[in-house]
């Protein structure tokens, strides 16, 4: 009786120091993680979202770039640092959703090794086409890789990336079959659509948007089922090529290592959702072609959890490899 | 005509108090950050990014712009001295650069470097005034194949850059070529060479092994050394602070060289200005006028490729302002710095923001004329370093490349590379092999490679593209009228050897 009411007293002053801990939190600067190098899609993201919370939580919040080995890197370090709410982790679609689907061996579990705060942006991508090139809209690039399989080359920021999988999704969809040219990053894969290299490239908006304004890149429709908010008159893949199912998106969401308290992962997911609402950012995000996130913790983790499964029978159908 | 209302609208922007202000801010960190050994204008970039969301894009542009290029211009600082590189670029520079501070002329070589740079940064910022949106339509006209023959040239050229032996030269450049195999293969996706670790997925560090091989290796074969044969420039020997009128005529036709190579190169987003140095130094040696005397300290070879790396880092915004496209990491954070602000660069922020190019490009003038005012006082400064004793200095030199190693990727197994390629760059020293052309094989080898297979992925398969490219036809036959210039002097001293014997 008397260990039980030791535990009991010892269990409540454990969480009352956790309370506390929430309540101050944050007494020191926060980090947040970017498994990727300055500059690029997941970095700004991360970098939108420091700047508010350390305007709300009156700490520093800095970002701290850990690139290299395909996000394994700076994950594993979000994966292993302390849970108290100090280190946070960027992440995007590649990370939790096509990696286990691609690589054998992942240093990193979504579900053993982080908790979940919550989705930040989603974005279509873009099936885009050189604009001197005779293939015009969905129906011509459909056509044309049927009575040329292998030829017709799609562009993609790299093997195995979530453009890729969206990539093959669509073919796979259209029963024919692209040939895959991969560049180093979307910038690079948008150039290449707008100078002809490549007819037709798999891009993130944000890629090839000043392709787009400048008159050498033809957007043809988002991989998304929904239509993009900010650019209502492109048709999505379903309805420009009769394809049903095909919805693939690209997100980055914010984590904390398994472990941080409640309290902590609670209050930072209410100044994301509060953050995520505000109009300037918003507006901030919608420039790159994506909506802000919000969503709970468990959505959040229910919708990877379907995607993984997704890519997963899609890299078996395509028989991506890269190892 | 329109570029004059354009200019005027530019230097209306750059000549605010505030932006003079941040102007004089980013190229004097840029200078000090060039200077200070490894520390990349990346990591500076990436720390100061935070404190730009609240200026104006113009200002914050201005700034981030004024760090970069005042790097290049500081990265020439330690070649000359302690011969690290800080940046790829200054690779060239310590050849010569280092060989005129041995004796004791370590002050003409850092104000030709700064005079160099300060004329080519001044004639290439007013080619991106006049040429961008044509200039950009050439970059946009180089295909898979027309980038692999200009590096197969760039390759070529680098067995020019050494002093010694043309055998030991093409060894090196294949043991760079073998050690730049390490790493993603971007067309497959396969991870070559790394042992299962992570941190050599992206290849080996270029900053571990340019600071392991140049920087360290030196430290090491001064210590081993007694103290009274030191090669280190001792006081008395520091000699004249600038350089002569007579210097800066002899180099005046290489700075022009150099100018123009580096601001052509520049404009090609696909590591065109990467390769603007080692291009304006093979030039260089074989075309300036008698006496010669590359590699134990000719001051031309350090004119040309100081000239060209800095043209080449003003026109390497052409690509990024006019396409959207970083040319490397640190344009690819201007562009992150923009797109937070709410700015789409591209072809279209061109027209629709005036302000914001124009206003960088009156900047880069007004910087260019900061970093000659600022650099040319500092040389006295920089030379009077070299009196430090060498024991003092040497710890200083190591932990300079430690830390700059270390924030690169704040990872800590770039220190192992650091330790393993001093080790190797000792053993290399040793055996009288020159570390530059293996530098530029492990930058140009993946390029390479990744070039070439996407030209033949595209082509199905069809090897032909290589030659029915005008462009690429044209870089392979150049590449191989300098190979057979390299090679009948050799061959010729060969059989003049044979004889004797």
């Amino acid at each position: 009786m008397r260990v039980v009411a030791g535990l009991l007293c010892a269990s409540l002053a454990v969480f009352c120091s956790a309370q506390a801990q929430a309540q101050n939190y944050p007494t020191k600067p926060i980090r947040i993680l970017v498994p990727y190098a300055p500059g690029g899609f997941v970095d700004v993201a991360a970098r939108i979202i420091s700047q508010k919370l350390q305007e709300r939580l009156g700490q520093q919040v800095i970002v701290e770039n850990r690139s290299g080995g395909n996000g394994f890197i700076g994950t594993t370090a979000g994966a292993k640092a302390a849970p108290d709410g100090y280190t946070l982790l960027t992440a995007h679609t590649g990370e939790f959703a096509v990696s286990p689907a691609v690589f054998k061996d992942i240093p990193f579990d979504l579900e053993r090794d982080f908790e979940t705060i919550t989705l930040v942006s989603i974005a279509p991508m873009l099936v885009a086409v050189n604009v001197k090139s005779p293939i015009q809209s969905i129906p011509d690039l459909i056509a044309a890789a049927k009575a040329k399989p292998n030829t017709i080359g799609m562009g993609t920021p790299g093997t195995a990336s979530i453009n890729h999988l969206a990539g093959e999704w669509f073919a796979d969809a259209a029963g024919v079959k692209f040939l895959h040219v991969p560049y180093k990053g979307g910038a690079p894969a948008g150039v290449a659509v707008a100078a002809g290299e490549v007819p037709m490239g798999i891009m993130a908006i944000s890629s090839v948007l000043a392709q787009i304004q400048a008159g050498r890149v033809k957007p043809l429709a988002v991989t998304t089922a929904k239509r993009s908010p900010q650019f209502k008159d492109w048709p999505t893949l379903q309805e420009a090529g009769n394809l049903k199912d095909v919805d693939a998106s690209i997100w980055t969401g914010l984590f904390a290592p398994k472990g941080t308290p409640k309290p902590i992962l609670d209050k930072l997911h209410a100044e994301m959702v509060a953050i995520l609402a505000m109009p300037d950012v918003r507006e901030k995000f919608a420039q790159g072609g994506a909506e802000t996130g919000g969503t709970s913790a468990a959505d959040f983790v229910a919708m990877i959890r379907r995607e993984a499964a997704t890519y997963k029978a899609i890299v078996e159908k395509a028989n991506i490899k890269p190892e | 005509m329109d570029i004059f209302s354009n200019l005027a609208i530019g230097f209306g922007v750059a000549v605010t108090a505030q932006n003079l202000l941040y102007c004089f801010t980013g190229v004097f960190l840029g200078t000090l950050i060039g200077v200070l050994p490894g520390i990349a204008p990346v990591a500076t970039v990436a720390m100061l990014l935070p404190l730009t969301f609240s200026l104006s894009p113009a200002a914050s542009l201005i700034m981030l712009a004024g760090i970069y290029y005042g790097a290049q211009y500081g990265g020439s600082t330690t070649a000359i001295l302690v011969n690290i590189p800080g940046e790829s670029s200054a690779v060239v520079t310590t050849i010569d650069g280092h060989a005129m501070a041995k004796q004791g002329r370590a002050g003409p070589a850092l104000g030709i470097a700064a005079i160099s740079s300060f004329i080519a940064g001044c004639i290439a910022t007013l080619v991106v005034a006049l040429f961008s949106p044509p200039l950009a339509e050439i970059a946009l006209k180089f295909q898979p194949a027309d980038y692999f023959s200009l590096m197969v040239f760039g390759l070529v050229g680098a067995v020019v850059l050494a002093r010694g032996s043309v055998r030991k030269a093409i060894a090196m450049v294949v043991l760079g070529l073998l050690l730049g195999l390490v790493g993603t293969d971007v067309n497959s996706g396969v991870i070559r060479f790394a042992f299962g670790l992570p941190a050599l997925a992206e290849g080996i560090s270029f900053a571990a092994l340019a600071m392991g091989m140049f920087g360290v290796a030196e430290v090491i074969y001064n210590l081993e050394q007694h103290a009274a044969d030191r090669k280190v420039v001792a006081v008395a020997k520091i000699g004249r602070v600038m350089p002569t009128l007579a210097d800066l005529r002899q180099c005046l036709p290489s700075i022009a060289r150099g100018t123009g190579l580096g601001a052509l190169l520049g404009i090609l987003p696909g590591g065109g200005a990467l390769l603007s140095s080692f291009a304006a130094y093979t030039v260089e040696k074989k075309v300036a006028s008698a006496p010669k005397n590359f590699g134990n300290g000719d001051i031309r070879g350090v004119a040309a490729p100081e000239a060209a790396n800095n043209a080449g880092a003003q026109t390497s915004f052409i690509p990024m302002l006019t396409l959207g496209v970083p040319s490397n990491p640190t344009m690819a954070l201007m562009i992150g710095a923009l797109m937070i602000q709410g700015i789409q660069p591209g072809p279209q922020a061109m027209l629709q923001r005036p302000d914001l190019f124009w206003g960088i490009v009156a900047s880069m003038w007004i910087g260019n004329l900061f970093l000659l005012l600022l650099n040319l006082p500092l040389v006295g400064l920089w030379v009077r370093l070299l009196a430090v004793p060498y024991r003092l200095l040497f710890p200083a030199i190591l932990m300079f490349c430690c830390i700059g190693v270390y924030s690169i990727n704040n990872n800590p197994f770039d220190l192992f590379q650091l330790v393993v390629f001093s080790a190797l760059g000792y053993m290399l020293l040793k055996l009288g092999c020159e570390p530059a052309p293996l530098v530029l094989g492990l930058v140009l080898g993946p390029m390479m490679e990744e070039y070439l297979r996407r030209a033949l992925l595209i082509s199905l398969g069809d090897p032909t593209v290589l030659i029915t490219s005008p462009l690429s036809a044209a870089f392979l036959i150049a590449a191989l009228v300098l190979l057979v210039s390299i090679a009948v002097p050799a061959i010729r001293t060969q059989r003049e050897v044979a004889m004797k014997e």
